[in-house]
């Protein structure tokens, strides 16, 4: 009776100290349309990676969109999201799956355990090509996933840690930056034969490659980030057609993405923690703005998106990597015009119209 | 990718008579508190540690008032304290009158640190019980003493102690000591090991649905012996103490969602060889202490994703240590006390990129104590600290040399002696740690000291010293750290750096009520609450949007509440812990939350004595209504839980 006696009111005390306001309630259409769905990473051992979705025509914003329609989370440190086709591939590297998701209704068709023999692969990106979505793994492979079957049915062999993937010419350009083995990264580029899925070759590059893009001539454009220090990033520009460097550009970036057939390049400098946005034509090898958006309300440049069908180019802020960040959308004349505040760590965008 | 469990490894922390500062002697262990008023310390006494049946010196230490546990897990799992919102680094720890602190992560795991061989823990935050700690400890922002009973000088010619437990998870716990005392010597021998399977099941919120599985890679083994050797003459002794400690555990980490892959090991050697002369003739107490450390760490993760193959990197840290304490009481009114010690510190890695650094820290301090009219005391002290820094594969980190105060008044009732009022201010620092200040990629060689502000007002009452004894005390608090050592991510999401950025101030309270009811000759009940309010808030920027919110993992309420009732030789007692919600980082938004808990152990005992052989059986529920908890997002706690233990003790 002593401890009946004493134990209620302390329970009491304990429902009242807890007790806490329940957030608003936001309903989300059930097929997805005018907005935008934002990949939020996370922080490494917190298992919060997140979807965001921000309606446009209404600008609600929900933070729990995969929650919402999985039931369950989408895991620790999300790392790539792309649409192709009717399907939204999220690559998460510690929890070292890929969920494959319905992109109109944004419900789960598959989730993929990327792990062999007992050791997470650690995917990373993800890139397409025919019938087949290739995920970069930092074990030193890419894995062929068949899209109708959304099973893994090959390993490709490439170089150190792989990351940022693109597709040219009936190539698959692999950055292998190596990071694991820092100082001492890797700095090539493997190229593969996407009729044999085999590795053709290694192409050097600069230090510490990252993400990978082509241009609509068919040339590779990547990002080599250098040490974070003395060597600083800059961009290898390769022919697709011989697998040649054909130019290394002084170009200080972070992220890099199409805007119509220009490249919007984004840099953020982590010694002063300021960014800046270029314009750049791949057609002619020039800058065609050097600074196209004034970046002063973003507090850390983590990625850049264009939203062809609006005109309009998104910036991710990570908001110094541990609080939560925002989305900041810009005119194409580069003023600023709206933010939207999501999850941890956005990074990739997809549009809805 | 950096592996953050090892990480968090790697940075990532007894009363016998303080009320003056000269004083006997005095090694009689105390088995029950007695209420006098403190306003500085709390105490756990031989009885407490033996009832609260803890696994390690952590589990032990979150009873106290103030002290905010962070632990990655059970048995062997890294577990660090910190007081008063000041940070682990900020405590020193002490153990039989020795420095545990080690200079490659500022901090003592707690996880391993037994208990078995414990008869006394003490924590002070204000003044300090003097001439048996060492000057770093006198100094730091606040203390914890430990005291063994191995190293404890005793009347008794004989005395063994002796355990055995089991427990769930396969936990299986030896300790063997014993102390020989033939006339003016001592010696004392112990030998203890601990291993456990740790599989311990969890259940996780994912989402809307909840996932079960066990713990992995959670395995943990331990041993440990050592002796000492001692000699007592009038009111001088001596103690020569070596002990060797190896330890061998798997690092579960967090749970990751979708991914239970984690496979990395540490091993860890320890070995200290200690030396220490104390005296008091008249007057004049003073202490010559030496001590010598090598800490051993080997850290392998086999299926790290890099060229080589794996990580398999060494660590080893040496420390030695050279000090000397004194007080003198020229009048029965006034006392001076000081110190200087020297610490020579270093670390090697079998990584020829690592730094090596060396350390050479010298501490000084010259404090004053006068006792005035009608219970009024007035302590002044001044301390100095120089520290030189050598690389010898790199850049140096800055030499440093600072001067910190500390006052104190008290105002004691002077007739019955049953209330004291205390006020004080201290100034502390603490240095950034070999890790924070090279660790490759991560540390940062321009990082200055973390200062530490604590200003306290505290009241502690005895109000009736009958049949019910009760014990009150409270303090009220504000502390502020400036310079405050974090890790942030200044390149990318990967690529993290040590920082002085923080601004904190800590605004504090709390309350500590014990109470022992002794019903008749057989029966007794004692009961002891505390409780803490926390608001340690960052002020680092303004624009921020953590301005103004609770620092990560300081929860703003803990409860302690025990109850034990015993009849004779057996007993029972109801251990009850709670913390409020904490966030897992900075920003105070809902998907930072971490849950609060309340945790309730249930100890049953019995004695049996016959002559001077004392047989002890005891059973222990932990967590008896099995709530899935974490102190840490991810690193998940075991559910309900026993432990048998038998013990055997020979006086």
């Amino acid at each position: 009776m002593h401890l009946i006696r004493i134990a209620v009111p302390f329970s009491l005390l304990l429902v009242l100290i807890s007790c806490k306001k329940e957030p608003e309630e936001i309903v989300v259409n059930s097929t997805l349309e005018n907005g935008m769905v934002i990949l939020c990473e996370g922080l490494f051992q917190q298992n919060n990676s997140s979807v965001s979705w921000v309606n446009f025509s209404n600008s609600t914003i929900t933070n729990t969109l995969f929650q919402d329609r999985a039931f369950r989370l989408l895991g620790d440190t999300g790392n790539d999201m792309q649409r192709y086709g009717n399907k939204i591939y999220i690559v998460v590297n510690a929890s070292s799956t890929v969920e494959i998701i319905d992109a109109l209704s944004f419900k789960p068709l598959q989730q993929i355990l990327m792990q062999n023999g007992g050791i997470a692969k650690q995917p990373r990106s993800v890139a397409f090509y025919g019938s087949n979505a290739y995920v970069s793994c930092y074990d030193g492979f890419v894995d062929v996933i068949d899209t109708t079957s959304m099973l893994v049915t090959q390993r490709i062999q490439v170089g150190a840690n792989p990351e940022g993937m693109a597709v040219a010419n009936n190539k698959l350009y692999v950055a292998n930056s190596g990071g694991l083995n820092f100082p001492n990264v890797d700095s090539t580029l493997s190229v593969i034969d996407l009729s044999t899925n085999t590795e053709l070759q290694k192409i050097v590059i600069g230090k510490n490659p990252g993400s990978v893009i082509a241009d609509s001539q068919g040339e590779i454009y990547v990002i080599n980030r250098g040490n974070y220090g003395a060597i600083p990033s800059s961009i290898s520009r390769v022919s697709s057609q011989t697998d040649a460097v054909l130019s290394e550009l002084s170009i200080n970036a972070t992220v890099i993405t199409h805007m119509n057939s220009d490249f919007l390049i984004a840099d953020l400098d982590i010694t002063t923690n300021n960014s800046s946005v270029i314009v750049f034509d791949p057609l002619t090898e020039t800058i065609s703005n050097s600074n196209f958006i004034n970046t002063s309300g973003v507090t850390t440049l983590y990625g850049i998106q264009y939203n062809s069908s609006k005109n309009l180019i998104f910036i991710s802020d990570a908001m110094g990597y541990s609080n939560t960040g925002y989305i900041r959308s810009y005119l194409a004349n580069g003023n600023a015009l709206k933010s939207y505040h999501v999850g941890l760590n956005p990074s990739k965008i997809l549009f809805y119209d | 990718m950096i592996r953050l469990s090892f990480i968090a490894f790697l940075f990532p922390l007894i009363l016998w008579g303080q009320n003056d500062t000269v004083q006997p002697i005095q090694e009689v262990i105390a088995t029950e508190t007695v209420y006098i008023p403190r306003a500085n310390n709390s105490i756990l006494t031989k009885t407490d540690i033996e009832e609260l049946s803890a696994n390690d010196v952590g589990e032990l230490i979150q009873k106290i008032a103030g002290v905010n546990l962070k632990s990655y897990g059970s048995l062997g799992g890294l577990k660090t304290v910190s007081m008063r919102g000041l940070g682990a680094n900020h405590s020193s720890i002490v153990k039989d009158g020795f420095s545990l602190n080690n200079s490659q992560t500022g901090q003592v795991n707690l996880g391993q640190i037994e208990v078995d061989n414990v008869v006394g823990v003490i924590s002070s935050v204000g003044r300090r019980i003097k001439n048996s700690l060492p000057v770093s400890a006198q100094i730091s922002g606040s203390n914890f003493l430990i005291k063994t009973f191995e190293n404890t000088f005793t009347t008794d010619t004989l005395q063994i102690r002796s355990n055995i437990k089991y427990g769930s998870f396969n936990q299986q716990l030896g300790y063997l000591g014993m102390k020989y005392s033939p006339r003016k010597f001592m010696f004392s021998a112990f030998g203890r090991m601990r291993q456990s399977v740790g599989n311990y099941p969890f259940v996780l919120q994912n989402g809307n649905t909840f996932f079960s599985s066990s713990r992995r890679n959670n395995d943990y083994k331990d041993y440990s012996f050592g002796g000492t050797v001692g000699y007592k003459w009038k009111e001088n002794y001596m103690r020569l103490i070596y002990k060797k400690s190896v330890f061998d555990q798997g690092l579960p980490g967090a749970v990751i969602l979708y991914n239970s892959t984690q496979d990395e090991k540490l091993a860890t050697n320890k070995q200290s060889l200690s030396f220490d002369y104390r005296t008091i003739i008249k007057a004049v107490n003073y202490r010559f202490y030496v001590d010598t450390r090598l800490s051993e760490l080997n850290y392998k993760d086999p299926t790290f994703l890099n060229s080589s193959g794996g990580i398999d990197a060494v660590y080893i840290n040496r420390s030695a240590t050279g000090g000397l304490t004194f007080s003198l009481r020229p009048r029965n009114n006034l006392t001076i006390n000081g110190g200087v010690e020297e610490v020579i510190s270093d670390l090697f890695s079998n990584d020829s990129t690592f730094a090596q650094p060396v350390r050479f820290h010298n501490f000084g301090l010259l404090g004053v104590s006068y006792l005035l009219r009608y219970g009024l005391k007035i302590e002044a002290q001044i301390s100095s600290q120089y520290v030189q820094e050598k690389n010898n594969n790199g850049q140096n980190a800055k030499d440093r040399f600072r001067v910190n105060p500390f006052i104190y008044i008290e105002k004691s009732s002077f007739n019955k002696k049953s209330w004291k009022h205390v006020l004080w201010y201290r100034n502390s620092f603490r240095m950034p740690s070999f890790n924070e200040l090279y660790y490759n990629n991560i540390g940062n060689n321009l990082l200055e000291p973390e200062e530490a502000h604590q200003l306290n007002y505290g009241f502690s009452f005895v109000p009736i010293r009958k049949k019910l004894d009760i014990y009150f005390r409270t303090n009220i608090y504000f502390n502020r750290v400036t310079n405050k050592i974090v890790a942030i991510p200044t390149k990318n999401l990967f690529v993290w750096s040590m920082q002085n950025v923080g601004l904190v101030n800590i605004y504090g309270f709390e309350a500590v009520v014990q109470s022992k009811w002794k019903i008749n000759d057989n029966w007794k009940l004692t009961s002891d609450v505390n409780y803490s309010y926390q608001r340690t808030l960052d002020m680092t920027d303004m624009d921020s949007p953590t301005y103004l919110d609770q620092i990560a993992y300081v929860p703003v309420h803990t409860v302690n509440f025990d109850f034990s009732i015993g009849h004779r030789k057996t007993g029972l007692r109801l251990s009850n812990y709670f913390i409020s919600m904490r966030y897992s980082l900075n920003e105070n938004v809902p998907q930072n939350e971490v849950e609060g808990f309340l945790i309730s152990d249930l100890t049953i005992f019995h004695s049996i004595k016959v002559k001077k052989n004392l047989i002890r059986i005891q059973l222990s529920a932990k967590n008896i209504f099995n709530q899935q908890y974490a102190y840490i997002r991810n690193f998940v706690m075991p559910g309900r839980n026993y432990l048998i233990s038998l013990s055997y003790a020979f006086n």
